[in-house]
């Protein structure tokens, strides 16, 4: 092999002696002849041509073996895109930015959409949920008897878990920490298939009461809270003022059921749970383990039958029917980022086909001041599908070059990425530039070379030899043909750009509708925290909210704090809790569901803080408190759904399950609706209570945990230090958590759409970057061509205003077909990112039309600078311009 | 358009007959590439011009088929030259290549001037 290329290259080195000797002897005889030396070098170097192209010809009559001739293209190749550095900087930017957009969110979607979850077998895990038959009650949470009949009764399963979330207060450590965790069946990790990095697994039988005192830490806890320290196993830590042994340290990247639960211990099963009263409650996720070769649709149609049986046997609970509902785990964590992932992708294609169709156009135009050379070799014996190679040898490496750069930009842009990426999209630290995804970058970098050299090669490899021959290099003028083919990807540049923008364009329409939603309280100068007050400290009703009227008393007094207001969910905080009631005076009706809707408990000052309206009647006060008659405020939403053409204040409701000493709650206000679930989600029916009036049965949960707002006079962030250390002041071992301004909290709530119009806009004014450069180049190219047509058109009477026109016109007139086009695309393709839009229909005229007059003014700008060129051309020389 | 003009008066050398022009040539002795194209421009009456960048093609493609050989000599002006020169087999295809071209010429004749065949 070696010496092989040894060989070459002292054929080579022989090959430019014997050109050089040559040109000597040539020279010599024509100084002998008399002639001056400068012009004799002049005309033998004109006489003779393209030196590099004869040896280079020459060198192809050596006859090589495959590898040797792509060696050969490939240096010929770099040669020949040294000489043009412009046409080579161009065409690498514009590959770079179409291959490493798609590298950049192909890493993305592979790592989120493709690659398998980090579980053991992850295809066969289920998520199971409950269905009760009726409206908003699809799919919901399961209830502990429910999930013994799923783990009794079904065969398709080898493992079947629960767990819920749940907050523990970590105190006994220097720093008392709010922490996420989940209460969890003993099998759940054994059902994932993930085992501890250390310590054990929870051991069937630690469900039962009095056995479940254990606890399995995250890696990240272990590390951040107790030095990485392994001893920690067999350890007690205080846990809601509880001791919890340690018994196990999960493996880092082990994030279930979220990315911040931290703690898992065995959710404790009192019979209680298990008894029928407890049918009704829907509290457990659940996760099963398909059995081996049991498909999905074996295991619905098992529990399907299974859910009959248990609606014939509780008929008072599942009055309208009971079903189960399995869905694979994948698509519950994926969740509704895939449309987003998928519009995303499809734009960056997009993109690469528009770079792909500018590579494409420049190669033409440089292909036909190639022509000459490509005859010469075609004359010479050279084959098409020979020339076809060295033309595709060329565009693959300049599309592996673009490549190598989309790496870089790619390697750049998923950091950039994850920077902007909003927490809520699942699996993001998963995210990286992988093997997978430089394997995708250099297959589609290969693909993309051959896609837009292809064209350029067929062209230019069927040359009318004699015809170009004939001519200088220039002289050969394009066929139709060329010159459609062209055109037509000047045209489809702009339909594409037009489909990019257009979607751009409606998601930066949705984003703005978001921000001019009114969210139904206000989202500036407010900082808000949640405090969890541990059972074992606040025992009482009386100690709770003992408490929590200090905490409102010391942070109002606060300097800059002008209000300050308590409530158990917080809009956009993503905490709900729903309770079916009855209205006075109307009976229930057999077969239909008691009303059901949000409860939220609230302090005297928390409208007030929070700039939520009363519309009518009355706020709380300090005066409703346990001894006073008990009272609600509800919203007009509320107020439409139950008592749409009455007074409903004064009337009276009625909860499942209140103390006996409670009887009926009257409405006393009326106040505005508030999107609880962000500015995109509907404004639902809401009751507000006062915390300050314990109400229910089995525990006295209204008040075991507030969220504080706190209204400043300046920026709320600057508060924060102060807000702590009174709280802490107060009780050091009380955790604060969720600190956000409502300001952050409401930015966070549009996040993920934020993202990804974003996004889709970035790729959107690449779009048009390359389109106008594409038309640009075109027109430009059309203007050289025409050089002589124009002069003959000057010479012949035609102003300069007529051949701005004529280049202009024709400038336009393909941009025109092209945006048209993409207007009817973009008609088709935006339909399916409906489900992304807000307040925008798909086809929202004044978006096109907005799209289609500013892709016009890119092309006439594009078409002005070229046609000045035409106008400035001296007639004379144009005329004589070959 | 000038510079070409002055070549009006030379014609180019019909495809495939330049090879048998180089094996003729050098039935004469070795001669290098320079050589070549000068003794062909000379025995024609300065009417074939052989274009340089068809010569050196050609030379290697004959030198790659075993017609010609080549070798490194001095030249009268003490340079290095790579100089050609037949092989017995060139020897047989240059009376291959002779016999077809006068059959063709024989054929253009009686075309041309069908009273003399």
């Amino acid at each position: 092999m070696k010496s092989r290329f040894w060989r070459r290259n002292r054929r080579n080195e022989e090959l430019e002696d014997e050109i050089n000797s040559h040109l000597r002897m040539a020279a010599r005889d024509r100084l002998e002849r008399g002639e001056a030396l400068r012009p004799v070098e002049i005309d033998v170097r004109r006489e003779i041509g393209n030196v590099e192209l004869i040896k280079e010809v020459t060198r192809s009559m050596w006859g090589t073996r495959s590898l040797e001739q792509l060696s050969q293209d490939l240096r010929y190749g770099a040669r020949m895109m040294l000489k043009r550095p412009g046409f080579t900087i161009v065409a690498v930017i514009a590959l770079a930015l179409g291959i490493g957009a798609n590298s950049a969110i192909f890493s993305v979607v592979n790592s989120i959409l493709l690659r398998p979850l980090p579980y053991s077998q992850p295809d066969r895990l289920m998520t199971l949920w409950t269905s009760l038959k009726r409206p908003g009650y699809e799919k919901i949470s399961v209830s502990e008897p429910e999930y013994v009949d799923f783990k009794q009764r079904s065969k398709s399963f080898e493992e079947i878990a629960s767990y819920h979330q749940r907050g523990l207060n970590l105190t006994g450590v220097d720093e008392p920490e709010r922490l996420q965790g989940a209460e969890v069946s003993p099998n759940l990790f054994a059902t994932l298939g993930v085992n501890p990095l250390f310590g054990r697994n929870f051991l069937s039988g630690e469900e039962q009461p009095g056995h479940g005192q254990v606890v399995i830490l995250s890696h990240r806890l272990w590390q951040q809270r107790f030095g990485s320290d392994r001893s920690l196993v067999g350890k007690s830590i205080t846990l809601d003022g509880k001791p919890f042994e340690v018994v196990g340290v999960m493996p880092p990247g082990f994030e279930f059921p979220t990315r911040e639960t931290d703690i898992w211990t065995p959710f404790e099963v009192t019979s209680e749970f298990l008894s029928e009263n407890y049918r009704g409650s829907h509290f457990q996720q659940i996760v099963g383990r398909l059995k081996e070769g049991v498909t999905l649709q074996q295991a619905r149609a098992e529990m399907d039958a299974i859910a009959d049986q248990m609606a014939k046997q509780s008929p008072t609970i599942y009055r309208l029917g009971y079903g189960i509902v399995i869905s694979p785990m994948r698509d519950e964590i994926i969740g509704d980022i895939r449309p987003t992932l998928l519009v995303l992708f499809a734009a960056v294609g997009f993109v690469l086909l528009i770079a792909c169709a500018n590579v494409a156009n420049l190669l033409l135009s440089r292909a036909a001041a190639r022509q000459k050379e490509v005859s010469v070799r075609a004359a010479l014996g050279a084959s098409r599908v020979r020339l076809m190679r060295q033309f595709l040898t060329e565009s693959v490496l300049l599309s592996l070059i673009g490549g190598l750069f989309g790496l870089l930009l790619a390697y750049w842009g998923v950091g950039v990425l994850m920077s902007l990426a909003p927490s809520n999209i699942p699996r993001t630290d998963e995210i990286r530039l992988d093997l997978g995804a430089v394997a995708f970058t250099i297959a589609l970098s290969l693909a993309t070379g051959i896609f837009f050299g292809l064209a350029p090669a067929i062209h230019v490899s069927k040359p009318d030899l004699n015809d170009a021959l004939k001519s200088g290099v220039r002289g050969s003028s394009d066929s139709a043909g060329k010159h459609r083919f062209r055109n037509s990807l000047v045209v489809a540049e702009f339909a594409m750009t037009v489909v990019l923008l257009v979607g751009a364009g409606l998601m930066i329409k949705s984003f703005i509708k978001l921000q001019e939603v009114n969210p139904g309280f206000s989202t500036n100068n407010i900082v808000s925290l949640r405090l969890v007050l541990p059972q074992s400290r606040y025992s009482t009703f009386d100690k709770q909210t003992g408490f929590f009227k200090e905490v409102n008393a010391k942070l109002a007094s606060l300097p800059g704090v002008q209000s300050v207001g308590e409530i158990s969910a917080l809009p956009l905080s993503g905490f709900t809790n729903d309770r079916s009631f009855r209205i006075e005076g109307r009976p229930e009706i057999p077969g239909q569901p008691n009303p059901d809707e949000e409860i939220r408990f609230a302090g005297p000052n928390y409208f007030a803080t929070m700039g939520i309206p009363l519309v009518r009647g009355r706020l709380f006060t300090e005066r409703d408190n346990a001894d006073a008659p008990r009272v609600a405020i509800i919203d007009e939403a509320a107020k439409m759904r139950y008592w749409p053409n009455e007074e409903a204040i004064g009337k009276r409701i009625i909860y499942n399950g209140m103390q006996s000493t409670v009887n009926w709650i009257e409405i006393v206000g009326i106040v505005g609706n508030v999107k609880h679930n962000g500015p995109d989600a509907k404004e639902d029916p809401e009751i507000y209570l006062p915390y300050s009036q314990p109400l229910f049965m089995s525990s006295n949960s209204n008040v075991s945990a507030l969220f504080i707002v706190v209204r400043t006079a300046l920026d709320p962030s600057k508060t924060i230090p102060a807000i702590r250390s009174e709280i802490t002041l107060l009780d050091k071992d009380q955790p604060i958590s969720n600190i956000k301004t409502m300001r952050d909290l409401l930015d966070e709530s549009v996040a993920q759409r934020r993202f990804s119009m974003l996004l889709l806009s970035i790729f959107a004014a690449v779009a048009v970057v390359l389109a106008s450069v594409g038309i640009y180049g075109i027109m430009s190219y059309s203007v050289t061509q025409r050089t002589n047509e124009i002069g003959i058109r000057r010479a012949l009477g035609a102003s300069t205003g007529d051949v701005f026109m004529m280049i202009v016109t024709q400038g336009m007139k393909l941009s025109a077909i092209g945006v048209a086009l993409g207007v009817v695309g973009a008609i088709g393709l935006t339909r399916l990112m409906s489900t992304l839009l807000f307040n925008v229909q798909a086809t929202d005229p004044t978006i096109f039309i907005l799209i289609a007059s500013l892709l016009v003014v890119v092309a006439l700008a594009a078409c002005v600078l070229p046609a000045r060129r035409a106008i400035k051309l001296d007639p004379m020389k144009a005329l004589r311009y070959e | 358009m000038a510079k070409r003009e002055k070549y009006q008066n030379k014609i180019e050398i019909l495809q495939g007959t330049l090879d048998l022009l180089i094996l003729q040539t050098l039935q004469w002795g070795p001669q290098h590439g320079y050589g070549i194209s000068q003794h062909i421009r000379a025995n024609s009456g300065d009417v074939l011009s052989v274009d340089t960048g068809s010569l050196y093609p050609a030379l290697h493609r004959l030198e790659r088929q075993k017609w010609i050989s080549s070798e490194w000599k001095m030249s009268e002006n003490n340079q290095r030259v790579k100089v050609y020169q037949l092989t017995s087999t060139g020897k047989k295809q240059l009376a291959n290549e002779r016999s077809r071209w006068e059959q063709f010429t024989d054929a253009i004749a009686g075309i041309l001037d069908p009273a003399k065949s």
